[in-house]
């Protein structure tokens, strides 16, 4: 669990605050809102109750607060007490942020209200404090010197964290300075920066907080052990020469999912009276006034799906051949091929193999036989169990010796008892601070698919012969020119350190999940700015997403020599497989098969036992389109027939793939209409089942396996558009 | 499988649409028909070759026990595969059940024996019969005196490849025989065997011999067999070219044991059935593109998990299982197309169009975009999460993308290059960075390739994706220490030195379904699972014993020197190897200071002689770190920190 926090915003709402400055479309008090909702919206975004949060208004137009008694406390209000804020919380603020009529109102005041809060709040028990005070120093300050020193005390005392994002303040580390600043907020712009520099908090300038907005903040996760036991070589229950080690396992790489969306539909009953339709019993009662949480409801309409599973099993005798069963009768097994295994409730686990938790050395092998592919699985690091010291000396010297023999170790893995093992690979690592090895799992036998591809530095011939030179292969021209070519494209030194010195360009550390983080930012947005466009995603998001103009520039002749020397062709669309072209089918010998039969009919027969093979011989000796539509009328005839005959879905199957080869003959004899008609005329005897009853599951193996209208898109010759294709298909 | 999504918790739509494709990999299901002919030769167990007790199987008997294995192999690996043997100049004749009527006249001397299905328990018992129990193979393993007519055998196949797996996206015919020229004396028969596999060839049926030479007899495919045979494979773009035309005739004149023999070149057969993705434009740079294709070569093959069962009717039924949407509040039932995505946020939905929805996701077309080039050391070992894809060029959109690719992977393989690379694999999908790094072709020791040349796509982790290390302590070991180590880890390679994923089958999958064939022939239940992962106890006392236990002695005299001079009073430990080191509640030590670490005296000379920012991140923030003074900030700030602090003294 992470800490508590509670935060409390300071928002100067003052009438100069509403004034747009610098060229700037949006008012001061908008600009700056930028910053503040980024920063609530990613509280809220963590789901966590223990992320708290308040919100005061300065320079307001009321005033509301637990000092307002007093005169210099006037002018500052309470928008939000400290709690974890949700989205009705949120709608509501976004109603109250405006600017106000007033100039008045005291900022040293409004930090003070927030300390109050926030040790109201917290009490003495453990939680992250912190103040953020968004403002453009205009107002007035109350800079009593020894008021301002109290206030920084027990900012201190309590340990709260201090923030002051000015608007147009000067930032000379950051490289900037308002001209012709009025000497009111100089001296205020100084008055809070001695403030913050007492307590030791972060004082800086608006623009630069929203520049570095789009910079994605890391979520901390605290580390949770997958494995703690004992890392062995030998066996210790059986060999006293047995070495272990006691060990602790952590993730080292853990993919961060982007936020996952769920699914909803429209509710139905939304013409009704909101709360007649609930009964008041799940009305929740809350004295925030929040509106009422009902389950799976929610004021945007929607309402959740859910998902019901019934079971089927082959009946004969049923209609469509299947029919449900109830859950209950039903019992757990495994399959061994079609064959369905029984297994009782208490013998689940008979497949199970036994294990015992462990993380046991095999053997090592050197870092030069290894192959970076087969790497199957995150990264974790292995470190000794922390509190002992003698066993973290003990695995350094594994470390070491490892690390100096250039070896990683083999190792068996359990990381609890009767989980199944794994095989990983165990190797050093050293950094000046930190030691431990790094673990990634291996492949086992069933893990890899061997399959053969032709080798790419010579090319055999079906004689057996090996050539050297050929299309395939690069000549000495085009691998010197890809050379220099890599080589100008190095990364390694391109980029920048902080010292400005040559450094790796695009580490690790550096990239971003684009997708995880532009998500993110579309639900914070929508949640603060629902009826306004998404803004523009973040450079950084995209910036590893094409290679850096600069090196681009440098490279220029290397590629332009590349390209020349590759001779690459685009394939024209139009040939891509597209042209029916089987003259050179021919088995390994040559032989014309075609020929053998002698003299062949015009219009062929064909029979329904060999229909695919006898419709595609049957194209191939077509001359005319009559001879074409006679074809595809007799496989349209079969496919009829089949369907018609079918017991069950028994036959579908085969009238599918005969479908399918129908349709793709057509496509490329650019001869789309004959499938269109057809297809167009099956589907009705379907539906008004024409075809041996009800051939409804028929029809959606029809639309599964996407075998609708040709489209234009894809023949030319079509005249049927996407839509009228998709509706063809959708439209029972 | 249909429904294998569906157990998805809700929320887990997103990984759905990133997953689709690699199902959709899984299921390009794959039907084999063994065709094994029934002759005197065939069944005739070849000489033997030398004094040494060898396995003597006939050619038919090895086929029928290559086919065995390979069912029980494919019903682990391929759970939806199917599979068929058929039996060929047998005196008996059989086809399929129920068809009797026309079948069993029409294809005579013809035995299936087992339907083209996935098997069945008993589907595996009755081969197994016929391949252990002699007295079965004798009833059926009789030649019959008529020759038999290979169209005939050619047309029978193609009946059931029809029937029975209509629409499988890889359909086999694997044909053992050492008959090379069955119908030498009438050319009606031959021609109209050339026919039917040319109806084959249509069908979208792929022949794959597997002859046999006797010693006396080289099998010579071009009396018959180069008119059955077709090379290409243009029903399914998808597959890579095949590597070589014909497999080697298989005999025992090599030393190896036909059924040996067999199994591998059978083994060797296996092509990519489907690509991951196909035709990606691959940007080497802007502008410039060739055209790749993905594959799936490592992969974890999990067991099948646990289904529902009916019991109640004659044979235990295997349930599917059909899931509905329907709306929590009213329960009505819902369609796809009325589905709207949102996200929880602050306790409630936020809602977007589709269309906001897709563009949020899209970040451009699919592609492998290069960036640039690093050094292979700057990948780290730890930046992975799952297995890279094979990637292999294809000619399909850029004619010229092979002769390229080959030049980048020869580049970066004689410079141990990666290229870096912005990729997105399907539309949609989420772009990742990935390293691309070149793979050399391996070959066994018979010159066999074992692992194809080409280059691997490594999806890297983003610095989201990247976990702080867990604090601890640092205690570096002393070099004797280290010493006594390096002993032990010499003694114990692997043999080779390399892991050869070959020699470790997965122990937990294996018993799975030892179990399950146990249950389902109903054999008995082995008590011991085979495991190749358990070290190999003996062998490491043997070779390392002494050393380790050298070892064991050293900790304990640096461990005890070290605290002495860390905690003050030694406690004295515990002695022998095994369980000395559980000691707990050491204390925290500092770090920093003696190793690794830069003291006060050469902080000092380094001021004095302008060299601090020589000094690494690491040293300052380590010398900080030991005075108690704060770390953090940019390497500038340390080394002013660091000057301020002797400024003072």
């Amino acid at each position: 669990m992470a800490d508590k926090e509670a935060t409390v915003y300071i928002i100067d709402m003052g009438r100069s605050m509403g004034e747009k400055r610098y060229g700037r479309e949006q008012s001061d008090l908008e600009w700056a809102m930028t910053y503040v909702w980024e920063k609530i919206t990613s509280t809220v975004a963590t789901d966590r109750k223990t992320a708290q949060l308040g919100v005061i208004g300065l320079r307001t137009d009321r005033t509301e607060n637990e000092l307002d008694k007093e005169e210099s406390f006037e002018h500052i209000c309470v928008l939000q007490e400290i709690t974890q804020v949700l989205l009705p919380d949120l709608k509501r603020l976004r109603s109250k942020v405006k600017v106000s009529n007033t100039n008045k109102g005291d900022a040293i005041s409004a930090i003070v209200i927030a300390i109050q809060m926030i040790t109201k709040h917290c009490k003495k028990l453990k939680w992250k404090r912190k103040i953020v005070l968004v403002t453009d120093g205009r107002g007035t300050l109350d800079a009593d010197p020894e008021g301002i020193s109290e206030i920084s005390k027990k900012i201190k005392a309590d340990e709260m964290e201090l923030v002051v994002v000015g608007v147009d303040f000067d930032d000379l580390d950051y490289g900037y300075k308002e001209e012709d600043k009025s000497t009111e907020k100089e001296i205020n712009e100084a008055t809070l920066r001695s403030l913050v520099e007492d307590c030791d908090g972060v004082f800086g300038t608006m623009q630069q907080a929203i520049e570095e907005l789009g910079t994605p903040r890391l979520k901390m996760t605290r580390p949770v052990p997958s494995y703690k036991g004992q890392l062995t070589l030998g066996d210790p229950e059986h060999y006293d020469s047995a070495l272990c080690i006691d060990v602790e396992r952590y993730p080292k790489v853990m993919i961060r999912r982007p936020l996952s969306a769920s699914q909803y539909v429209q509710r139905t009953d939304l013409s009704n009276d909101h709360t007649s339709t609930q009964s008041s019993e799940t009305l929740l009662p809350d004295g925030d006034g929040r509106e009422s949480g009902i389950p799976g409801v929610d004021p945007n309409g929607l309402t959740s799906v859910k998902n019901a599973r019934t079971y089927q099993i082959i009946d004969e005798d049923a209609p469509g051949g299947k029919r449900d069963v109830s859950r209950d009768d039903l019992a757990k097994g495994y399959e061994y091929g079609r064959t369905a295994v029984h297994i009782s409730e208490s013998d689940l686990n008979v497949t199970k193999l036994e294990t015992q938790a462990g993380l046991e050395i095999i053997g090592f092998v050197p870092w030069s036989t290894y192959e970076r592919y087969i790497s199957m699985s995150v990264s974790c690091v292995v470190i000794a169990q922390k509190t002992n010291t003698k066993a973290i000396m003990a695995l350094s010297s594994l470390i070491h010796a490892l690390f100096e023999l250039e070896s990683y170790a083999v190792a068996r893995l359990v990381t609890k008892t009767d989980k199944e093992p794994v095989i990983v690979l165990l190797a050093p690592s050293i950094e000046v601070d930190y030691e431990c090895l790094i673990d990634v799992q291996l492949p086992f036998t069933e893990d890899i698919r061997s399959y053969r591809f032709p080798p790419l530095d010579r090319v055999m011939t079906v004689s057996g012969k090996e050539i050297k030179e050929h299309r395939n292969l690069p000549n000495d021209a085009l691998s010197a020119a890809m050379s220099a070519y890599v080589d100008r494209m190095d990364l390694s030194t391109f980029g920048k350190d902080d010292e400005g010195d040559e450094a790796e360009y695009m580490p690790i550390t550096d990239t971003y999940s684009p997708v995880l983080h532009r998500i993110d930012q579309a639900v914070r947005w929508r949640a603060v700015h629902p009826n306004e466009p998404i803004p523009p995603v973040y450079e950084i998001l995209t910036k590893y997403s094409k290679p850096p103009d600069q090196l681009v520039a440098k490279a220029k002749r290397q590629l332009e020599k590349l390209v020349a020397a590759a001779d690459v062709k685009k394939v024209p669309p139009k040939t891509q497989s597209r042209k029916r072209n089987r003259d050179d089918i021919k088995p390994l010998s040559g032989l014309d098969v075609g020929a053998l039969l002698g003299s062949k009919p015009k219009k062929p027969k064909i029979t329904p036992e060999n229909p695919i093979p006898e419709f595609r011989q049957a194209l191939d000796v077509a001359d005319s389109i009559e001879g074409i539509r006679d074809a595809a009328q007799q496989l349209s005839a079969i496919i009829e027939t089949h369907i018609k005959d079918s017991f069950g879905d028994i036959a579908y199957p085969r009238a599918v793939e005969e479908l399918k080869v129908l349709r793709d003959e057509m496509i490329d004899l650019e001869e789309p209409a004959i499938y269109n008609d057809f297809i167009k005329e099956l589907k009705q005897k379907l539906l008004s089942e024409k075809l041996g009853g009800d051939r409804g599951e028929m029809w959606w193996e029809i639309r599964k396996g996407k075998l609708g209208l040709i489209e234009k898109r894809v023949s030319e010759q079509s005249n049927v558009g996407e839509e009228e294709a998709k509706l063809f298909l959708s439209s029972k | 499988m249909a429904d294998d999504n569906k157990w998805k918790p809700q929320g887990e739509e997103d990984e759905e649409e990133e997953e689709l494709d690699e199902t959709a990999y899984k299921t390009a299901k794959d039907a084999v028909l063994f065709v094994i002919e029934v002759s005197e030769s065939m069944l005739t167990p070849p000489p033997p070759m030398d004094a040494k007790k060898q396995e003597r199987d006939s050619p038919t008997s090895a086929a029928l026990k290559c086919a065995y294995a390979l069912m029980q192999q494919r019903i682990i690996s391929n759970p939806n595969d199917m599979m068929g043997v058929l039996l060929y100049g047998t005196q008996q004749t059989k086809f399929q059940d129920g068809e009797q009527t026309r079948g069993g006249l029409a294809y005579p001397h013809s035995y299936l024996l087992t339907d083209l299905d996935i098997p069945s328990a008993d589907d595996v018992k009755a081969l197994r019969s016929l391949v252990e129990d002699e007295e079965e193979s004798k009833k059926l393993l009789v030649p019959s005196a008529e020759r038999v007519s290979m169209a005939n055998v050619l047309f029978c196949a193609n009946q059931i490849f029809t029937t029975r797996a209509p629409n499988f996206n890889s359909r086999r015919l694997f044909l053992v025989t050492d008959d090379d020229d069955p119908h030498a004396n009438d050319k009606a028969l031959k021609s109209s065997a050339a026919v039917r596999a040319k109806d084959l060839y249509d069908l979208g049926v792929i022949i794959e011999l597997f002859p046999i030479s006797r010693p006396d007899h080289e099998f010579d495919r071009s009396k018959f067999y180069d008119d059955i045979i077709y090379n290409a494979r243009p029903l399914d773009p998808e597959s890579p070219a095949p590597i070589s035309g014909a497999t080697a005739p298989s005999s025992t004149s090599d030393g190896f044991s036909l059924l040996h023999s067999l199994l591998s070149s059978i083994n060797s057969k296996a092509v990519a059935r489907r690509a991951l993705f196909s035709s990606v434009p691959f940007e080497i740079g802007p502008g410039f593109r060739i055209s790749v294709k993905g594959y799936i070569i490592f992969k974890r093959q999990e067991p099948k998990r646990s289904c529902y069962i009916w019991l109640e009717g004659e044979k235990p039924q295997i349930a599917t299982g059909v899931t509905a949407q329907y709306a929590e509040d009213t329960a009505r039932s819902v369609e796809k197309v009325e589905i709207k995505k949102a996200y929880k946020f602050g306790g409630e939905q936020i809602t977007f169009t589709p269309e906001e929805v897709s563009s949020l996701r899209n970040f451009g077309d699919p592609g492998i975009r290069v960036i640039g080039f690093k050094p292979l050391s700057m990948l780290p070992f730890w930046a992975n999460y799952k297995p890279s894809t094979f990637i292999y060029p294809s000619e399909d959109d850029y004619v010229g993308s092979t002769r390229v690719f080959a030049a980048l992977h020869q580049k970066l393989l004689n410079d141990d290059k990666m290229a870096l690379a912005w990729f997105i694999a399907r539309k949609n999908a989420s772009p990742v960075i990935a390293a691309i790094f070149p793979g050399a072709e391996k070959l066994d020791d018979n010159g066999n390739q074992i692992m194809p040349a080409g280059m691997w796509l490594c999806p890297l982790p983003f610095a989201d994706d990247i976990r702080q290390n867990p604090e601890t302590t640092l205690i570096r070991a002393p070099e004797p220490l280290i010493d006594r180590m390096r002993d032990v880890v010499q003694q114990l390679q692997l043999p080779k030195a390399v892991y050869d994923p070959k020699k470790y089958p997965n122990p937990a999958l294996q018993w799975h379904y030892r179990i399950l064939q146990a249950l389902a022939l109903e054999e008995d239940i082995p008590e011991k699972a085979e495991d190749k992962t358990i070290p190999k106890y003996k062998q490491i006392d043997k070779r390392a014993g002494p050393l380790t236990i050298d070892w064991g002695h050293e900790l304990h005299r640096q461990y005890e020197e070290w605290r002495a001079e860390n905690e003050g009073s030694a406690v004295p430990a515990k002695r022998g190897a095994k369980d000395e080191l559980a000691v707990r509640g050491a204390k925290k030590v500092k770090v920093g200071e003696g190793d690794g670490g830069v003291d006060d005296g050469e902080m000092k000379k380094a001021i004095v002689e302008g060299s601090l920012g020589k000094m690494t991140i690491p040293q300052l923030k380590s010398w900080l770190q030991a005075k108690g003074m704060p770390v953090g900030g940019k390497k500038a700030e340390l080394v002013e920190r660091i000057e301020e602090h002797f400024e003072h003294k």
